[in-house]
């Protein structure tokens, strides 16, 4: 016993996991003091918590404490290797994603299914059937079902169900009951992925402009309309793409989406105005494409210059007809297809706007009025409820 | 501050542990005390005044207990005055809005309900003061002549918010006369990570994954409802006795050594066996200051049950102000009193698995109680666990159970004294600091990771 004590005791190795405890503490404490604290998280594509303001009624209150720990949290050194080792570990001991997102086949990084809260669909889908009701003019419903939905082979093997059945069933009964049009896009969005079409990112919640065409197809098709074809657009391909899923999983080490831009050649600055309503200012272009957002960590904001809360497109191609769209951001790469076929296409934002729309299409005599959502949002969505 | 956070680990720690080696040995309580009212204050400031109040309440009545001595009646009037102003207390800021909310059911009681937010870790420091005027007068630990001193003892960091109590008497040697050692800084180390890595990778898991369980309700199927109760199960033990074992882990990175608070419960053959491993030092408490003083098992059999009521009543109450901690308290009341006198003779003669079956069904069954502060959310999810018409396993139930199922069976391994087995192997190896370095890195690299995620992270003590 003693033999064995004295042993051990000369063993200096024996106060390694001290070493260890110290080195790494002290690290990482005079790191988050020493290193410079950053605005902003490319990868996480959002802005970082600052030094908290310091006062004694924050103090007092606890709101100084609360938010020190997230300023710690945000700044503390090397975040993303942290954030990734964190998710990594997750997928390892048996998870199926990390922080609300699956990591499913091919790359794909995929939102796991929205759950509706409050009866949001009927809410929603009974906002709209007001609305319509309110003005003289057709409204047509247009639903993007979800990632997780449609590319169910993508999915990890164990997951949670999707709802899209029962959202999409919800709104089609009460557009049937209340003679709204809708346009269902899940038969061709099925059809499509089968032939190999890629309709989502990978790495981002939103369609793909190849599956914002086919939605743009299937909206022609019931308004008698005839789309673009095809064949007459140039695709341009930009690279390097990561999007909301990504930067929120943490699995950085997933590859990166392409993002397209499908160019109608006829449309060229000299028949194209856009025009963004932001508060009372006013910004006109002549592009739909804002390649200025390549440069940037998201580049979905290529179309139509991201989020606004009231757009116009204007194409003197285009002899006649007035479309409203009522939209969120899905709508950013189906605008351009279907601003060939319109003279002028509004786009109204329920996120950001808080005005009458009822008022705009009084003055503006739309031909159509269009409700365009992805269904994850539509199904969460609060803001739709402003719409009168 | 709870351990479990980057402000404590990156922040709190590093300074704390540096300037207490750098201060000379008789500035070392001054400085305890000072940072131990930082880590209290922090988050709410304004409960430091309350921890000093305590602090110079029972220094002084300690000083007159000692000081009338030989006046029995003066010296149990101190008494007597600390241990109303300590429970005083508790029931002013902890049971005050239960009291009027259940008196204001009375017709023409119309008590205001305040809602003063619950001093963390308020039961555990009035606790361990009312001990220390408890130990003076019975002559079990001598009276603390500097306010300084006592002051680290009352409000000493680890222990402060989540257990153990300590009683005066097992720490009033170490307070003045402690010797750290780089051997018990280094045990401290690594009993510190054994509770970090209990907390945050697996307790924290768990609590999620009880969460989404509970989410679904009825469709979760009679399987489903106690896999999730069984996720409880775990996230309350790993992290309760993570924390002790943190809280013992940094007592000794400051020379101090607290006794042990859990003893793989789960492992129980009996409910008598369970509640000698669970929380050990709260049921010492509740032994030595109140069941042996209302004369334990020396008046009689009738008397015996009464005092185990009371005290399993008060126990319940202890861990929180709502009616459901009160049966959960008289449950296991009950439940002790028919083991003790009728059932442990027949229990002794089953096969031990039969006993496991029966202690762990008794004490999920106790979770339930203990969880669910409302009544009809209690009864329902009760149902649901013996309701075999909603099916076996939910759907989502099952894709929760999945994901989850090798951590579950790192935590049901966990739960035993396996590990513990192994490594009382090895632990006079010359190699066993590999192992046990990997051990930190891991547990460091991987708790970091979780908490900069600001990844689920509750704290299950509030209502203490």
């Amino acid at each position: 016993m003693n033999d064995t004590k004295a042993r051990e005791n000369k063993n200096v190795f024996r106060f390694a996991p001290l070493v260890l405890f110290v080195v790494f503490i002290f690290t990482f404490c005079i790191l988050f003091i020493v290193m410079p604290k950053s605005d902003y998280s490319s990868t996480e594509k959002r802005y970082l918590e600052q030094f908290p303001e310091l006062s004694a009624e924050t103090l007092f209150s606890g709101e100084f404490s609360e938010n020190f720990e997230t300023y710690l949290a945000d700044q503390f050194f090397g975040r993303n290797f942290w954030k990734g080792l964190n998710s990594y570990y997750n997928l390892a001991i048996g998870h199926n994603g990390a922080d609300g997102v699956y990591s499913g086949n091919d790359g794909y990084l995929i939102n796991i299914p929205v759950e509706e809260k409050d009866s949001r669909v009927q809410n929603n889908i009974n906002t709209v059937v007001k609305f319509s009701q309110s003005i003289d003019v057709t409204v047509t419903v247009e639903i993007v079902p979800g990632t997780g939905y449609i590319m169910n082979d993508k999915l990890p093997l164990n997951h949670f169900n999707y709802n899209d059945e029962i959202y999409f069933n919800q709104i089609i009964n009460t557009c049937n009951d209340n003679n709204l049009e809708f346009i269902d896009l899940r038969e061709s969005f099925k059809q499509s992925a089968i032939d190999g079409i890629q309709l989502y990112y990978k790495t981002d919640h939103h369609w793909t402009t190849a599956g914002a065409y086919v939605g743009y197809e299937q909206l022609c098709n019931k308004w008698g309309l005839t789309p673009t074809s095809k064949e007459k657009f140039n695709i341009e391909t930009y690279d390097n793409f990561y999007g909301t899923t990504y930067s929120t999983s943490g699995f950085w080490f997933t590859n990166p989406d392409t993002i397209q831009v499908w160019n109608n050649p006829e449309n060229t600055e000299k028949n194209i105005t856009v025009d963004i309503i932001e508060g009372d200012a006013q910004e006109t272009y002549h592009s739909m494409y804002f390649l200025n957002h390549l440069e940037e960590d998201d580049k979905y904001p290529i179309f139509l210059d991201g989020n606004h809360p009231l757009e116009y497109i204007t194409n003197s191609n285009v002899k006649s007809g007035k479309l409203l769209i009522i939209k969120d951001s899905f709508s950013h790469c189906f605008a351009p297809f279907i601003a060939d076929n319109f003279n002028s296409v509004t786009l109204v934002d329920m996120r950001y706007y808080k005005g009458s729309v009822s008022e705009i299409v009084k003055e503006e005599n739309f031909d159509k009025v269009l409700v365009l959502y992805g269904i994850d949002n539509f199904a969460t969505d609060t803001d739709l409820a402003w719409l009168k | 501050m709870v351990f479990s956070s980057i402000i404590f680990l990156f922040m709190y720690l590093p300074f704390v542990l540096l300037i207490y080696y750098i201060v000379p040995r008789e500035l070392r309580n001054l400085f305890l005390f000072i940072v131990n009212l930082i880590f209290y204050g922090w988050g709410e400031p304004v409960f430091v005044l309350l921890m000093l109040f305590s602090t110079v309440v029972d220094y002084t009545h300690g000083y007159f207990i000692n000081k009338y001595r030989d006046n029995k009646r003066k010296a149990k009037g101190f008494l007597i005055s600390s241990v109303v102003i300590n429970l005083s207390l508790l029931g002013f800021f902890k049971y005050a809005g239960f009291l009027a909310d259940t008196l204001n059911v009375l017709p023409f009681v119309n008590l205001p309900v305040l809602t003063i937010p619950l001093p963390i870790g308020i039961s555990f420091y009035t606790f361990q003061t009312m001990s220390y005027s408890i130990d003076v007068y019975r002559g079990d630990a001598p009276v603390q002549k500097n306010i300084i001193t006592f002051g680290t003892y009352v409000a000493l960091f680890p222990q402060l918010i989540a257990g153990p109590i300590v009683r005066y008497k097992d720490v009033a040697y170490q307070l003045d006369h402690r010797r750290e050692t780089l051997d018990q800084v280094t045990h401290g180390v690594k009993l510190f990570m054994v509770g970090l890595g209990k907390k945050v990778l697996i307790a924290n898991q768990m609590g999620a994954m009880w969460d989404a369980i509970r989410e679904t309700g009825q469709a979760n199927g009679v399987l489903g409802s106690w896999i999730g109760i069984a996720a409880y199960t775990f996230q309350i033990y790993f992290d309760f006795s993570g924390y002790s074992d943190m809280a013992c882990g940094l007592g000794n990175m400051f020379g101090f050594e607290f006794l042990k608070n859990f003893n793989y419960p789960y492992i129980s053959k009996t409910i008598t066996e369970f509640w000698r491993r669970w929380h050990i030092s709260l049921s010492t408490w509740f032994r030595e200051y109140v069941y042996i003083p209302l004369g334990g098992n020396r008046k009689g059999i009738k008397r015996q049950i009464f005092n185990l009521l009371v005290v399993w009543l008060l126990t319940g109450f202890w861990h929180g102000a709502a009616y459901n901690f009160i049966l959960w308290g008289l449950y296991y009341g009950i439940i002790l009193i028919i083991e003790k006198f009728i059932l442990m003779k027949w229990l002794d003669k089953l096969p031990s698995a039969i006993q496991h079956i029966y202690t762990l069904f008794i004490v999920m069954i106790g979770w339930t109680l203990f969880y669910f502060e409302d009544m009809e959310q209690l009864v329902s999810y009760l149902s649901c666990m013996f309701d075999f018409t909603q099916g076996i396993i939910g759907q989502k139930a099952l894709s929760i159970t999945l994901s989850y199922l090798p951590l579950f069976v790192v935590a049901s391994l966990a739960s035993t004294p396996l590990g513990a087995k192994l490594y009382e192997k090895v632990r006079n190896q010359g190699f066993v600091w590999i192992p046990e370095t990997a051990y930190c890195a891991v547990v460091l690299l991987l708790c970091t990771a979780s908490l900069v995620n600001q990844s689920y992270n509750p704290f299950l003590y509030f209502r203490f």
